[in-house]
C-alpha cells in the first residue's frame, strides 16, 4: 500500500511519492502548484494565498482527455447469471486522482491525473454506439486487495429479472451517477446491473460505503453544476 | 330571420358568422399545430429554427383560411387570382432561390444530417459548420476560411459528416524489407497500437502482412479511433510506429529496382583492362 494520502492538506505542502511529486509553495504573493509523474508536468499560478487542498479519488473518465462520462469494465471471465437471481460480485476499476482547491464551501479543480494506463473502447456500433473509457477487470467473490491508488473496489449487485440464464461479460457505468468513497487502505464504489434481457441492462450507483468510515470523495462531475438527464447507464447494445 | 339579413351585396349575416368560425377554427388548428411541431422538433430542431418553422407553418394555415372564406364573404378570388397570378409570376421568379432554400433549410433543419460543430465536406468544401441558417449554412474551412452555402446547394449536394459517427477507421501500408522479420515487425506494431489510449481497444486493430510488394513487404494496419480525434491519432501513430520500427532493426525500404545487364562481363573487363572473350 502508501502512495498518496486521500484528504485534505494545508498550504503550503508537498508530497513526493512513488515517482510522483506534488506541491504548493508561496510564490510572492501568490501560490505555485507543480505536479510532475513521468514526462508530464503541470504548472498553475493560483491568485490566492490561502485555501485547502484536498486530493481524492474523482471519476475515472477524464484521462488522457475527457472524451465520455461512459467507464467499461469488461470481466477476465464470462458470468452466467440464474435466472430471477441477485448476485454480488467484486471487480476493480481504474483510479484517477483529482486534486481540487478549496476555498469555503466551493471546491474546484486544479488539476487530475492517473497511475493506471488508459484505454479507450466502444461499446456497440459506430453510429449508435458509445465510446467509453476501456478497463479489464478479474471477477471477485469478496473484496479484493488492490493498491488504491492504482485501483478501487466495486461492489456489484447483479439482478437477472428474466427466466433463463443470462451471460454478462462487461458493464458500462456512468460517470454522472458515480458515487466514491475512500478510506486508508481502499477506494470503492456500490452499483448496481438490472439485467433486462440477453441484450439489455441498466446500471446505476448506490451513495453508500463498502465499508464503515470511509469518507465521500467530491467528485469532479459534481462540482460542475451540469444539469443532468440521467445518471444510469442503459446496455442496448450487449452485456 | 336575422341570419338571413343581407349586409352588403349578396353577403348576409349567417355568411358573416360562418366566416368568423372557419377563421377561429382555422386559428385553434393552426395553434394546435403549432403546439404539437413545438414538442415533436424540441429536440430536433435549434430553438430560433423550431420559431421559424412554428410560425411559418402558423401564417400558411390562417392565410389558407382566409382564401377560404373570402368568397363567403363576398371577395371574388377570380379577379384577384388574375391580378395575384401575373404578381405571383413576377413574385415568384424573382423569390426561386430564396424560396428553394428557405425550403431546403427547413429540411435540413429537421432532417439534420449535419449539425453545429461538426466536420464536414459539402461539394468539395471541407471544414466545420459553423451555423445552419434558415436560408444558408456557413462553413469555417480548416484554413480558417468564411464559406456561406445556400441551403438549396447543401440539400442536394453529398454531404459527408466526419463526425455523425462516434468512431471512424483509418489505414496505414507499411513496408518492410524482405530481409525484416515481418513477424517482429507485426508484434512491434500491434504493441505501439496497444499503447496509444486512443486507438480503440474494440474494434480490435488490424495488422497483417497484405501483399508482397516490389521493394518491399507490405503490412496493412488498420486503426479505429474516436471520430473527434482520429486525424491526431493517425499522425501521432505513424511516426511511432516508423520509430519503433527502427529501433527494433526493420528498415522502411526505398523503392528499388535490380537491373542485369547483358553485356556484364564485357564491362568488367573495361573496368580491369583485361581482353575478354569476345574481343578480337
Amino acid at each position: 500500500m502508501g502512495g498518496i494520502m486521500f484528504g485534505y492538506y494545508d498550504i503550503p505542502f508537498r508530497i513526493i511519492e512513488k515517482g510522483i511529486s506534488l506541491s504548493i509553495d508561496k510564490e510572492g504573493e501568490n501560490l505555485l502548484y507543480r505536479r510532475e509523474y513521468g514526462v508530464e508536468k503541470v504548472e498553475k499560478i493560483l491568485l490566492g494565498s490561502n485555501g485547502k487542498i484536498l486530493i481524492n479519488p474523482i471519476e475515472p473518465v477524464t484521462k488522457p482527455k475527457e472524451l465520455t462520462p461512459y467507464l467499461l469494465i469488461e470481466l477476465d471471465r464470462t458470468l452466467v447469471v440464474e435466472p430471477k437471481g441477485t448476485k454480488k460480485i467484486f471487480v476493480t476499476f481504474p483510479i484517477e486522482i483529482g486534486v481540487f482547491i478549496r476555498k469555503g464551501e466551493d471546491s474546484t479543480i486544479l488539476d487530475t491525473f492517473t497511475l493506471m494506463k488508459q484505454k479507450f473502447t466502444l461499446y456497440g456500433d459506430p453510429r449508435s454506439g458509445f465510446i467509453c473509457r476501456y478497463f479489464t477487470s478479474s471477477v471477485y467473490s469478496v473484496i479484493p486487495s488492490v493498491d488504491r491508488v492504482h485501483e478501487g473496489v466495486i461492489e456489484l449487485n447483479i439482478t437477472n429479472t428474466t427466466t433463463g440464464w443470462i451471460e454478462v461479460t462487461k458493464a458500462m457505468f456512468n460517470a454522472y451517477g458515480m458515487k466514491i468513497y475512500y478510506s486508508d487502505n481502499l477506494v470503492s464504489m456500490r452499483a448496481n446491473m438490472k439485467v433486462k434481457s440477453s441484450q439489455i441492462a441498466e446500471n446505476d450507483f448506490d451513495d453508500s460505503p463498502l465499508e464503515v468510515e470511509m469518507k465521500k470523495s467530491v467528485e469532479l462531475f459534481s462540482t460542475r453544476k451540469l444539469s443532468i438527464t440521467t445518471t444510469k447507464s442503459i446496455m442496448e447494445l450487449g452485456i | 330571420m336575422i341570419l338571413n339579413t343581407v349586409i352588403y351585396g349578396n353577403v348576409t349575416f349567417l355568411d358573416i358568422i360562418v366566416a368568423v368560425i372557419i377563421l377561429l377554427v382555422a386559428l385553434f388548428i393552426a395553434k394546435a399545430i403549432s403546439i404539437y411541431l413545438r414538442r415533436f422538433l424540441k429536440e430536433k430542431v435549434a430553438k430560433e429554427h423550431l420559431e421559424i418553422i412554428i410560425k411559418v407553418v402558423f401564417y400558411i394555415i390562417i392565410i389558407i383560411a382566409v382564401l377560404a372564406i373570402l368568397p363567403t364573404i363576398g371577395v371574388r378570388l377570380s379577379g384577384l387570382l388574375v391580378a395575384g397570378g401575373i404578381a405571383g409570376l413576377a413574385v415568384g421568379f424573382a423569390s426561386q432561390s430564396i424560396i428553394g432554400n428557405l425550403i431546403s433549410g427547413i429540411f435540413l433543419i429537421i432532417e439534420r444530417p449535419i449539425k453545429i460543430g461538426n466536420s464536414v465536406n459539402i461539394d468539395g468544401i471541407a471544414g466545420i459548420v459553423e451555423d445552419i441558417r434558415i436560408i444558408s449554412t456557413t462553413i469555417r474551412t480548416f484554413d480558417g476560411l468564411y464559406v456561406r452555402v445556400p441551403n438549396q446547394k447543401v440539400f442536394t449536394a453529398d454531404i459527408t459528416n466526419f463526425v455523425a459517427n462516434v468512431a471512424r477507421r483509418f489505414e496505414y501500408v507499411v513496408g518492410v524489407r524482405y530481409s525484416d522479420d515481418a513477424d517482429k515487425a507485426l508484434e512491434i506494431i500491434k504493441s505501439i497500437i496497444e499503447e496509444h489510449p486512443l486507438a480503440l481497444q474494440n474494434p480490435a486493430p488490424q495488422v497483417f502482412v497484405d501483399n508482397l510488394g516490389d521493394s518491399s513487404v507490405n503490412i496493412i494496419v488498420r486503426i479505429w479511433a474516436p471520430a473527434t480525434e482520429w486525424l491526431e491519432v493517425k499522425t501521432e501513430l505513424l511516426w511511432k510506429i516508423k520509430k519503433a520500427l527502427e529501433t527494433g532493426g526493420i528498415e522502411i525500404p526505398f523503392p528499388q529496382r535490380v537491373v542485369w545487364f547483358a553485356n556484364e562481363l564485357r564491362s568488367r573487363d573495361i573496368e580491369t583492362g583485361l581482353p575478354g572473350p569476345d574481343s578480337p
